[in-house]
């Protein structure tokens, strides 16, 4: 348990030097002039011109070398000072709280959609006969083949434009959450109804499983004591494994959605170079990563102690 | 009663939000209720905001009609009273005094006077916008509300630079001692009520303007930042006015009951920026083959989807002094451009590409994403020049490109959507594109004419209007004639807007939404 | 890893009824992608505008789009981007996996140097770095493939070091180790044998994330320039025309999830 934290504790230093150093060296080699693209993102296109770069190169000392530059973020780094954003001049640290609460609503919202959707499918498909098995199987099959953007392009025809249930885009209100989670949720739980199934299948074709419906107990006394938790350690294990498609899902997800989280947030700062932005928001998407991770060893241990001498 | 409302006011702003709105609900005599889709009129465009600066995103709080300027532009560009009631011009042009209105009030309460806005604008002039490039020498108070500038030369463009966003007049209250705005505390029909910077921003009605009240309560502007979801919006009634539509939605938006759309011609114009100093665009003749090998009607009819809206001129016939009434229209003529190419001693080889001294014709058009019209027509020109026997490389990239390979002399042509409205006076954008050092970021390059240099900087002089057309009208015609930079097409301003949206207004100008004088129609 | 559920060795006699279904699907879009270039008479470019958007025909097989291109064309050279991105990436960073995974848990300092280098790149999220590096040369196609392949490898590196770690330790190794044989049939003999199945499985779900990742560059306008068609950049393109032409815009749709549902179903099953 204590060298399980102190392992995730190092990673989590190793992540916040690597991921840091990685983006300052990706960034520092985007092609093209720091300053003009700084410049377009300020002033807007119609604005600017070549006096803006130089306004702005003069103003945030973008000619100091890039090993002096890389010294004094690190330096903030140390006392936790991630800087102000080139385009808005906005502390870092706020652009990124901003973002990633609306990623985080995001995230969660999509993760109980996808468990409240793949726990019952699963089980449907593992206790039911071998028809009511493919069909599902298949059908998430299905759905897996198509990329994020797809299943949330066609829940908006569908949601949105054919039966104007829900907004197309945008945040504020409940009903802005619905579209985006959902896309999110499907496309988590069509790979991870397949695990609730191999798990269940597993448990319920086990002799310890069988024995207590010998011995007379009833379906449900028999699934609530021994069905749940044994079903559950690999499904929360592989939560673990899912989080890097969740965040991935959520970039695309809140670039068709105009959902102001991280991922929307990222791609914009790339685009127009805000290495601040950049850097925090790869910082924070890290950290939260580790952390998330670290959550789910602990609920993999709470739910079965057993298991922590493997990981 | 004024005076006891002012204090109120700062007292309550002191005292944050919570207060504030106590004070509402008790004293208003309206009824206070939040934001939602029955009091707010929800916009949605392109345009992310990431400052409250005027400098930088004052377009968006000019059209949110939260800030304003002592001057105004009406739909035809000529210069209207704003916050100025009226000015005089000295005889040789160079002090212009400008009286100010004297019942405005900022919406944190303060007065509008002379000190108030020579702070603003002393404050513009040290920033990037129109007003630091030109010739203004001193700015002072001659009572509470004149204000004087002196310019070391005449200037007839002054009123349209202070019409301009970055020329906003805000409350002292707004800026920190550095002159950073902290609170965008300006004189128009609706402040600031929600400020989330990208995405959001949500105005109110002010109780408290100079003019035409509003009166929807709120208005809310969303950042959509994809085409296809602001599409979307409009269809979906979520939005009430989209602007900026993606042409390909267009004829399925107009079937739909719930909708209106206006195609508004505004002045700016897609055109192909050249670098008139490369070798295979040194010659006139390759330019105007170049321009005659682009199937404009082409383009308009089934990309832009907006037929009638292809041009070889870079302005409008709205802007009557630069646009050239007596020109025949160029019209698609590839067998023409093959011969002027082939007689300029260019020769196809073997894979259909014109060739040169051993060189083939490749060149690189760079384009940016922020309009997507850009990259489709960069895209349909590409292949219309194919036929041609030009190679073209198209590059889609940051806006910012052009600016650079204009400067650092890389740049070979770009495909830019250029907008000579952005000071209410077209020669502002002229002298920028064409004035001096053979051309400007986002004009010619490598282009230089002494002549065209020199009668623009007289242009900036002459208030005749018969002279200032006739000088006008002969430059248009040398750029027209020498194509340093070819025009493709007009640029029709799409908008969608709800039906239950009275009084829309779309201004060519693009400064202010009206949003005072719209209204919701009871259902 | 289930590792007795030996899905390769065999070849294609072994194989699963669906995992055949899913080979069949991938050699009908194959021959489609090769036989498209070669039956279609327009080029990937050439535009009609007088002829946009047009349904199928004895003209344009697949119909026009929004340019008046031959979609069938574009589709064909769409589908043979896909496919090609996907081989040389599954192929890249297979080599790179398997070599570091293999050394990993062979020698204790790589081991703790990769150790430190896998958490590092697991705790970035992989589009994130693929936007990135697209985003520093558009356009480039060996930048795109460099950047999937940089991500794709740790996947492989992770199961084969496992894998091997217990191989090493097995007594059936050991006792070739004695006997003298040397590094390569060690390999050859005890380790390729075990890792084989999972490589095949690995490599097949990688051939679908490599396709769906450009398909989503495509979609964020990262890394794509015309007249290139690639999926996703057509899908975005197509979408405003979704009521006025949905042959047109169901076709990029269909090819993606057509794509990544052969790779998934030859795949076989994860464990």
């Amino acid at each position: 348990m204590k060298t399980l934290i102190f392992k995730r504790l190092v990673q989590l230093v190793g992540v916040i030097w690597g991921v840091g150093t990685l983006t300052f060296v990706l960034m520092r080699s985007l092609p093209g002039d720091m300053a003009y693209r700084i410049a377009a993102s300020r002033y807007g296109q119609d604005n600017v011109d070549s006096q803006a770069a130089a306004l702005v190169r003069e103003e945030l000392q973008l000619d100091q070398g890039a090993l002096s530059a890389y010294k004094d973020w690190l330096l903030d780094l140390l006392q936790f000072r991630l800087g102000d954003s080139l385009v808005s001049g906005e502390p870092v640290i706020e652009t990124v709280q901003h973002m990633l609460g609306h990623s985080l609503l995001l995230s969660f919202a999509g993760l109980a959609l996808s468990i409240a959707i793949a726990v019952p499918i699963g089980l449907l498909s593992a206790s039911k006969g071998k028809m009511v098995d493919s069909a599902l199987m298949g059908f998430s099959s299905l759905i897996r083949a198509m990329p994020v953007f797809v299943i949330g392009v066609l829940l908006l025809l569908l949601f949105a434009l054919h039966w104007n249930w829900f907004p197309v885009a945008g945040f504020g209100t409940p009903a802005h959450l619905v579209l985006p989670a959902l896309t999110l949720g499907l496309s988590l739980a069509a790979v991870s109804n397949r695990v609730v199934r191999d798990s269940a299948k597993r448990v319920f074709g086990s002799s310890f499983y069988l024995f207590s419906r010998v011995k007379g107990l009833s379906k449900w006394t028999t699934f609530k004591r021994h069905g749940i938790r044994n079903i559950a350690v690999p499904v929360v294990a592989f939560l673990g494994i899912q989080l890097v498609s969740m965040i991935e899902g959520i970039v695309m997800i809140e670039s068709l959605f105009s959902w102001p989280g991280i991922g929307h947030g990222l791609a914009h700062a790339i685009f127009a170079r805000d290495i601040p932005v950049i850097q925090g928001a790869a910082l924070v998407m890290g950290i939260l990563f580790v952390f998330l991770n670290t959550l789910v060893d602990l609920l993999c241990h709470w739910i079965d102690p057993r298991g922590v001498a493997e990981s | 009663m004024v005076n006891f409302m002012i204090t109120l006011l700062h007292i309550t702003r002191r005292l944050g939000l919570l207060s504030l709105l106590g004070f509402l609900v008790t004293y208003s005599s309206w009824s206070f209720s939040l934001p939602n889709p029955s009091n707010t009129l929800s916009i949605s465009a392109a345009f992310e905001f990431t400052s409250l600066d005027p400098s930088k995103n004052g377009y968006i709080y000019t059209r949110m009609q939260v800030v304003e300027s002592l001057f105004n532009v009406d739909g035809k560009g000529s210069i209207t009273q704003g916050l100025a009631n009226n000015w005089q011009v000295s005889s040789d042009g160079k002090v212009w005094t400008i009286n100010l209105r004297e019942d405005v009030l900022f919406h944190d309460g303060s007065v509008m006077d002379s000190a108030t806005v020579l702070k603003s604008l002393s404050i513009a002039q040290q920033k990037h916008g129109a007003l630091k490039k030109s010739p203004v020498e001193a700015i002072k108070a001659i009572d509470t509300h004149t204000i004087e500038i002196t310019l070391s030369r005449a200037y007839n463009l002054l009123p349209a630079v202070l019409a301009h966003y970055s020329s906003a007049i805000l409350s002292s209250e707004s800026y920190d001692d550095n002159g950073e705005v902290l609170t965008l505390s300006g004189t128009g029909p609706y402040q600031v009520y929600t400020y989330l910077p990208p995405h959001k921003l949500v105005v109110e009605k002010f109780d408290g303007y100079w003019g035409k009240q509003g009166s929807i309560p709120y208005v809310s502007y969303l950042t959509g930042h994809r085409a296809e979801s602001r599409v979307l919006q409009a269809r979906s009634g979520q939005a009430d006015i989209v602007f900026g539509l993606d042409p390909a939605s267009l004829p399925s938006l107009k079937r739909l009951p719930n909708l209106t759309v206006y195609s508004n011609a505004i002045p700016r114009t897609i055109v192909l920026k050249l670098n008139s100093g490369h070798p295979f665009l040194k010659d006139v003749k390759a330019r105007q083959a170049l321009s005659l090998a682009i199937n404009r009607a082409g383009i308009s009819n089934a990309i832009l989807r907006t037929p009638g809206s292809e041009t070889d001129q870079l302005m409008p016939p709205s802007m009557g002094d630069w646009y050239l009434s007596d020109v025949e229209k160029t019209t698609y003529q590839l067998v023409k451009a093959k011969e002027i190419l082939a007689s300029l001693g260019w020769e196809m080889n073997r894979n259909g590409v014109l060739e040169k001294d051993g060189e083939p014709f490749e060149m690189t058009l760079i384009t940016y994403a922020d309009r997507p019209e850009l990259t489709t027509v960069a895209t349909a020109i590409q292949a219309q020049w194919a036929e041609l026997g030009v190679s073209l490389k198209v590059d889609v990239t940051n806006s910012s490109a052009i600016p650079m390979g204009h400067k650092n002399g890389t740049l070979e042509m770009a495909l830019i959507a250029r907008n000579y409205g952005f000071i209410a006076n077209p020669l502002g954008v002229v002298l920028a594109d064409f004035g001096e050092n053979g051309g400007g970021d986002w004009g010619a390059m490598n282009w230089y004419s002494q002549d065209i240099s020199a009668d623009l900087k007289r242009l900036e002089q002459i208030n005749d209007t018969a002279q200032y057309h006739q000088l006008t009208q002969k430059n248009a015609r040398v750029i027209f004639d020498e194509k340093p930079m070819i025009p493709v097409s007009y640029y029709i301003q799409q908008t969608a807007v709800n039906k239950r949206v009275k009084g829309f207004y779309f201004d060519p100008y693009e400064r202010s939404f009206y949003l005072n004088n719209m209204e919701f129609i009871k259902q | 890893m289930s590792l007795d559920r030996s899905s390769r060795g065999g070849g294609i006699m072994k194989m699963t009824l669906s995992q055949k279904i899913g080979l069949v699907i991938l050699l009908i879009l194959l021959v489609f992608a090769f036989g498209g270039t070669w039956v279609s008479p327009y080029s990937l470019s050439q535009q009609d505008l007088n002829a946009i958007l047009q349904p199928p025909s004895t003209r344009h097989w697949l119909g026009t789009d929004q340019f008046g291109r031959s979609m069938l064309t574009r589709m064909s050279e769409a589908v043979m981007l896909s496919f090609s991105l996907g081989l040389i990436c599954v192929i890249t960073s297979a080599i790179i996996g398997v070599t570091l995974g293999v050394w990993a848990a062979w020698g204790e300092t790589v081991d703790s140097i990769m150790g430190v280098l896998v958490n590092i790149l697991l705790a970035l999220p992989g589009l994130v770095i693929v936007l990135m590096l697209a985003a520093i040369a558009p356009g480039s196609f060996l930048v795109l493939y460099l950047a999937i392949s940089l991500v794709q490898w740790v996947e492989y590196f992770r199961v084969v070091r496992a894998i091997t770690k217990n191989v090493i330790h097995s007594p059936a190794r050991q006792s070739t180790k004695m006997m003298g044989f040397g590094v390569w049939y060690q390999f050859k003999r005890h380790i390729w044998p075990s890792i084989a199945p999972s490589i095949f499985t690995l490599a097949a779900f990688g051939g679908a994330n490599a396709i769906l990742t450009m398909a989503s560059l495509g979609f964020v306008y990262v890394g794509i320039q015309p007249p290139l068609a690639e999926l996703g950049l057509m899908t975005v393109e197509l979408f405003p025309y979704y009521s006025e032409a949905p042959w047109v815009l169901a076709q990029p749709l269909l090819a993606i999830a057509l794509m990544v549902f052969g790779f998934h179903l030859l795949a076989g099953k994860r464990t």
